[in-house]
C-alpha cells in the first residue's frame, strides 16, 4: 500500500515546495504513481511550477464539496516525467479563492478534515497511487494540522536559524506526538562549510536530533545553484548529476523505508 | 439490593453484579471528568465541533477513536476497532463517551448502532 507524505514546517521559506516537488518527480522518475497536492491555500505555488494555466477544478473545490477528487487532478507526466506517473491537486491562487478560504469556519474544517481523511482510501486503495505528497502551509493553521493528522508520514524542514528551531521544537512537542503520523526531519538550508566535513556534520546531526527527538532525515546543503533556479524548472529533472539530486533521491529511498 | 436477593446467595454472581457495576459507573465517571475538564478550560462558548482543534484537546485514547470516526464518516463499534487495533467494547465505551460529550451522534438501524459526526 502506498503512503501519504505531508511537507510542513514551523517557518515559512524553509523549503517545503522546492522539496516536494523534486521528492515527486524522483519516485516518478523511479516508475512510481504519484500525486502533489499545493495544500498551502493562502499561497498557492504549483500552478507556476508545473505552468498549468488550464485547471478546470481546484483543491478548494474538492474540499468545498463541489467535485469529486479525480476532477482536480491534472496530468502532468507527458511534460515532465519518463517511466512512472505524475498528477498535480493545485490550490486556486485567485484572491477570491485565498479570501474565501481564511474566513471558513470550525465546521468546515471539520469536513475538511473527513474529506482529507478519506483521501487515504481513494488515492491508495482505489486509484492504487504509490505517493500522494503534500506540501502544506506554515505554522499552525487549520489546513497544514489537518493534513499532518491524514499522513502517513510528516516531514518537517526546518533550517539552523534560531526562531525556526526553537517553533520547530515546541510545534513537535504540542502537535506532532500527540498523533500517529511517523515524523522525520529534513534540515535545509544548511551552511556548506558546516556540512563539508564528516565531523561537523555528525555534530550537528546529533545536537538536532536530541533537541528534536526525531531522526534528521537529510542534512541538504544551501546550493547557489539550487537557488539560482529561482523554481523555474524541475531542478533533479534538468540537472540529474548534481549533489542536490542525489541527495533527494536518498531522501526518496529513506521514505521509502521509513 | 432485591436484585442481589433474587441471586439467592451465591458470593460469585454477587460479587459479579457488582463488579459491572462499578464498570458502568467508572464509565460515567470517565464522562463526567472529560466534561469537567473541557469546562475547566473555558471551553463552554465553543461549539461541539469535531475539529482538528478539538482533536488535540481530546486524551489520546479518546483521539484515535475519533480520528477514525471522521475517517470512515459513520462506523459501528466494531468497524472502529478493526482500524485501531483495539477491542471492540472498548471502542464501544470511547464511541459512547464522545456521544456523552457532544461530539458524535449515534443511531440505531436494527441491531446495530452507527456512530457518525453530525455535519
Amino acid at each position: 500500500m502506498g503512503k501519504i507524505v505531508a511537507f510542513h514546517s514551523y517557518k515559512g521559506g524553509t523549503g517545503k515546495t522546492l522539496l516536494s516537488v523534486n521528492l515527486a518527480t524522483t519516485y516518478a522518475g523511479r516508475g512510481r504513481k504519484v500525486c502533489l497536492f499545493d495544500l498551502d491555500f493562502r499561497a498557492p505555488s504549483l500552478q507556476t511550477t508545473f505552468k498549468t494555466d488550464d485547471a478546470e477544478y481546484w483543491l478548494n473545490d474538492y474540499l468545498n464539496g463541489v467535485c469529486d477528487v479525480k476532477k482536480v487532478l491534472n496530468h502532468v507526466s507527458q511534460k515532465h516525467m519518463r517511466k512512472g506517473e505524475l498528477s498535480v491537486g493545485l490550490a486556486n491562487p485567485s484572491t477570491e479563492a485565498i479570501r474565501d478560504i481564511s474566513g471558513k469556519d470550525r465546521k468546515w474544517e471539520m469536513k475538511a478534515l473527513g474529506r482529507l481523511l478519506a483521501l487515504k482510501d481513494s488515492f491508495l486503495n482505489e486509484m492504487e497511487f504509490d505517493y500522494l505528497i503534500w506540501d502544506t502551509s506554515p505554522g499552525l493553521q487549520y489546513s497544514s494540522i489537518n493534513a499532518i493528522v491524514s499522513a502517513d508520514v510528516a516531514l518537517v524542514v526546518t533550517t539552523i536559524d534560531a526562531s525556526d528551531i526553537e517553533g520547530t521544537h515546541r510545534m513537535i512537542h504540542e502537535l506532532y506526538d500527540l498523533f500517529d503520523s511517523k515524523t522525520g526531519i529534513l534540515m535545509n538550508k544548511v551552511p556548506v562549510e558546516i556540512v563539508s566535513s564528516q565531523t561537523g556534520k555528525r555534530k550537528l546531526r546529533k545536537q538536532f536530533e536530541t533537541i528534536h527527538g526525531l531522526p534528521i532525515l537529510e542534512m541538504v546543503p544551501c546550493f547557489c545553484d539550487v537557488l539560482r533556479a529561482g523554481g523555474t524548472y524541475i531542478f533533479t529533472e534538468e540537472k540529474p548529476e548534481h549533489p542536490f539530486t542525489k541527495i533527494v533521491g536518498r531522501i526518496a529511498t529513506k521514505i521509502e523505508r521509513f | 439490593m432485591s436484585a442481589y436477593r433474587s441471586l439467592g446467595r451465591n458470593p460469585t454472581q454477587i460479587l459479579q453484579k457488582i463488579k459491572e457495576s462499578l464498570d458502568r459507573l467508572n464509565e460515567k465517571m470517565d464522562v463526567m471528568i472529560e466534561i469537567q475538564k473541557n469546562n475547566q478550560k473555558g471551553s463552554q462558548d465553543i461549539p461541539d465541533v469535531l475539529d482538528v482543534m478539538t482533536l488535540l484537546s481530546l486524551p489520546d485514547h479518546l483521539r484515535k477513536t475519533a480520528v477514525t470516526i471522521s475517517r470512515l464518516d459513520q462506523a459501528t463499534a466494531e468497524e472502529v476497532a478493526e482500524q485501531t487495533k483495539r477491542a471492540r467494547a472498548v471502542e464501544s465505551g470511547y464511541l459512547n463517551q464522545l456521544v456523552m460529550m457532544g461530539y458524535l451522534k449515534k443511531e440505531r438501524r436494527g441491531r446495530k448502532a452507527y456512530f457518525y459526526i453530525e455535519k
